[in-house]
């Protein structure tokens, strides 16, 4: 098995070795609690929030139908509904951006 | 009934079971390059005519869904004892021809009898997995099945060695026997492993994939870890499965057997590894060059290749080898290689075979996915596997032994029973350039030439650690040999232990 050998840094020393396909994945930062986006895909049946209203964890934004299951989607922060970016009976995919919310 | 028509009726009823799901069913396996159950136990396992077969009149009592009306020959599952190589084995290998080898009560029963001999007999436990999965019809009972199965699994491991060979699908609740059990083999295009199929996974995330790419048998040998033993054909994967259990006692309580030794066919000397500490080299040419007959069987062969771990024998005797592989990512320790090392350090102690660490180590890899992923739990498992572990605990130093992944490959510190090192050993807490930078970096910086000074400082480090006389001083060394005396040295090494405590000591679970 000959594959292709690239150089790897550990402690400041660069190796000449085989670095396997996914085997130095980069970091995707933090989630942004700022975003409420869908965990599982699935279809938007209600929408319990307008623009501007204040929320809070706990609350319930909306409900995303996946599964056969109603999940309640609620903020991840306390703050200002700014933007709904769905509406009722869209279906959306898993990690699509659904409501955006301003911090106090 | 007169007795020779009791005799004649018997092998009616007989022949009619052996013929398993009938003429249409086996076809239909066949065509898919699968051998039947039969076949496998008979023909690619056993020893010829050592067969004992057990519960083959076994029926179902299920009176829902019409199957009052259907005798399942076997109940799906052909199951019993035999001989490998002359060694004793408790064998089971579900028939996808019989009701697409789905688990019901009275199979599950039958496999549960079967474990459970194996535990009384003290032998080795192989399972041949071809199903659909849970019989559906038989509700609850089906599930009570499987968790029986587990049961047994977890209570006969590190007791009797357990081997699953996936002929099949093995899907759902199904995988986690043989994920209880200490070796799974695959088999390409006929092996099948997953939780929940493509077809659950389209519905709820959307995704197209096929069976191959979620849970083949190239995917569970090299991506996921689950199988340890990758093949192309069933017959090339029972060879395997023969040549693992020569390596292996048949309990807890047995050493494994001693063959007549035979040198290696290519020996080592003195000049194995490259000048530059930073090229690669590959690690199983050096295993080959010490062990018997340049005979080394690789465990999970495709995954976390960054380690290698396997069986050898030295000295006609078994020794599980754990060895850093240079050649892929530098021969760091991360995640993977943690977890595989770690288990099979756990099943080598549980079955009373030495290990041998060979170190060439730049270190743990760095990065915000191995932090992420938990490096700091799974090395752990890897200090308390070697920490743990009462067989004699062989390691050779060959080059890099930096840091933590020094301490973690099987130091002194961790209870080596034998340390030796080559020349080359360079044990310091970190490669010289690394060293150099931390402990000079405010002398670099303020240096007239940074470059300059900072290669006479990590030449100075070089000098200093970049050998194993420091850790011999101390005695964390015990010898220090040339290369081509490592063979002789070992065997040495191990005949001092040769009667090192053997017994039942913990299970293998799962890493």
């Amino acid at each position: 098995m000959e594959s292709k050998l690239n150089n790897l840094n550990i402690d400041g020393t660069e190796y000449l070795t085989e670095i396997p396909k996914g085997s130095l994945k980069s970091y995707e930062g933090m989630p942004d609690l700022s975003e409420v986006r869908a965990f599982i895909p699935g279809s938007i049946v209600d929408i319990l929030v307008s623009e501007g209203d204040r929320v809070k964890p706990g609350d319930i934004l909306l409900l995303l139908e996946a599964m056969k299951m109603h999940n309640e989607i609620c903020p991840g922060i306390s703050g200002i509904v700014s933007k709904l970016h769905v509406s009722k009976g869209d279906t959306v995919k898993k990690d699509q951006l659904l409501v955006e919310i301003s911090g106090l | 009934m007169s007795i020779m028509k009791s005799v004649n009726d018997f092998l009616a009823r007989l022949s009619s079971k052996l013929k398993g799901g009938g003429e249409i069913a086996i076809e239909k396996q066949r065509k898919k390059g699968k051998h039947t159950a039969r076949e496998r136990i008979d023909e690619l396992l056993l020893d010829p005519d050592s067969f004992l077969e057990t519960d083959l009149f076994v029926e179902h009592s299920v009176k829902d869904f019409g199957m009052d009306q259907k005798v399942l020959a076997g109940d799906g599952v052909i199951t019993g004892f035999g001989k490998v190589n002359k060694k004793s084995v408790a064998v089971f290998a579900q028939d996808f021809t019989v009701a697409g080898g789905s688990l019901g009560r009275a199979h599950a029963k039958k496999i549960t009898k079967v474990m459970d001999a194996a535990g009384e007999a003290h032998i080795p436990l192989i399972g041949i997995n071809d199903s659909g999965g849970a019989r559906i019809q038989e509700g609850v009972e089906s599930l009570c099945g499987y968790g029986e199965i587990f049961y047994r699994n977890t209570r006969l491991s590190g007791i009797v060695p357990q081997i699953s060979v996936i002929l099949g699908p093995c899907a759902g609740g199904a995988v986690y026997s043989p994920a209880l059990t200490d070796f799974v083999f695959v088999v390409n295009k006929i092996s099948n492993m997953f939780i929940t199929g493509p077809q659950v996974i389209k519905t709820v995330l959307g995704e197209e994939v096929t069976q191959e790419e979620l849970g083949g048998a190239i995917t569970q040998a090299s991506i996921t870890g689950n199988a340890h033993f990758y093949a192309e054909s069933e017959v090339d994967a029972f060879t395997t499965l023969k040549k693992l259990l020569s390596f292996l006692p048949a309990n807890s309580n047995e050493k494994p057997p001693v063959y007549r030794t035979v040198l290696p066919v290519n020996p080592l000397g003195d000049d194995v590894i490259p000048d530059d500490r930073k090229k690669a080299y590959c690690v199983k040419e050096l295993i080959r060059g010490i062990v018997d007959a340049s005979d080394f069987l690789e465990v999970h062969e495709r995954w976390a290749r960054n380690i290698v771990v396997g069986f050898a024998r030295l000295d006609g005797k078994t020794i599980g080898i754990v060895a850093n592989q240079p050649r892929v990512l530098a021969g760091v320790l991360d995640v993977n290689a943690s977890d595989k090392a770690a288990r099979f350090i756990r099943f080598c102690d549980s079955f009373n075979i030495p290990l041998l660490t060979m170190v060439d180590t730049p270190g743990y890899l760095p990065g915000t996915d191995q932090e992420h992923a938990g490096v700091i739990r799974h090395g752990a498992k890897l200090l308390y596997a070697y920490s743990e572990a009462t067989v004699p605990k062989m390691t050779l130093i060959m080059r890099k032994a930096y840091g933590g992944a020094y301490i973690a490959m099987c130091s002194r510190h961790l209870g080596a029973t034998f340390v030796t090192s080559w020349p080359s050993g360079e044990i310091a807490v970190m490669g010289p350039e690394g060293a150099a930078n931390i402990i000079y970096r405010r002398e670099i910086a303020e240096a007239d030439d940074p470059e300059a000074f900072r290669k006479k400082k990590v030449d100075e480090y070089e000098e200093k650690f970049s050998n194993p006389y420091v850790a011999a001083k101390k005695g964390y060394i015990d010898t220090i040999i040339k290369s081509s005396m490592t063979r002789e040295t070992f065997i040495k090494a191990l005949s001092v232990t040769d009667s090192f405590e053997i017994g039942h000591k913990h299970g293998n679970i799962p890493l």
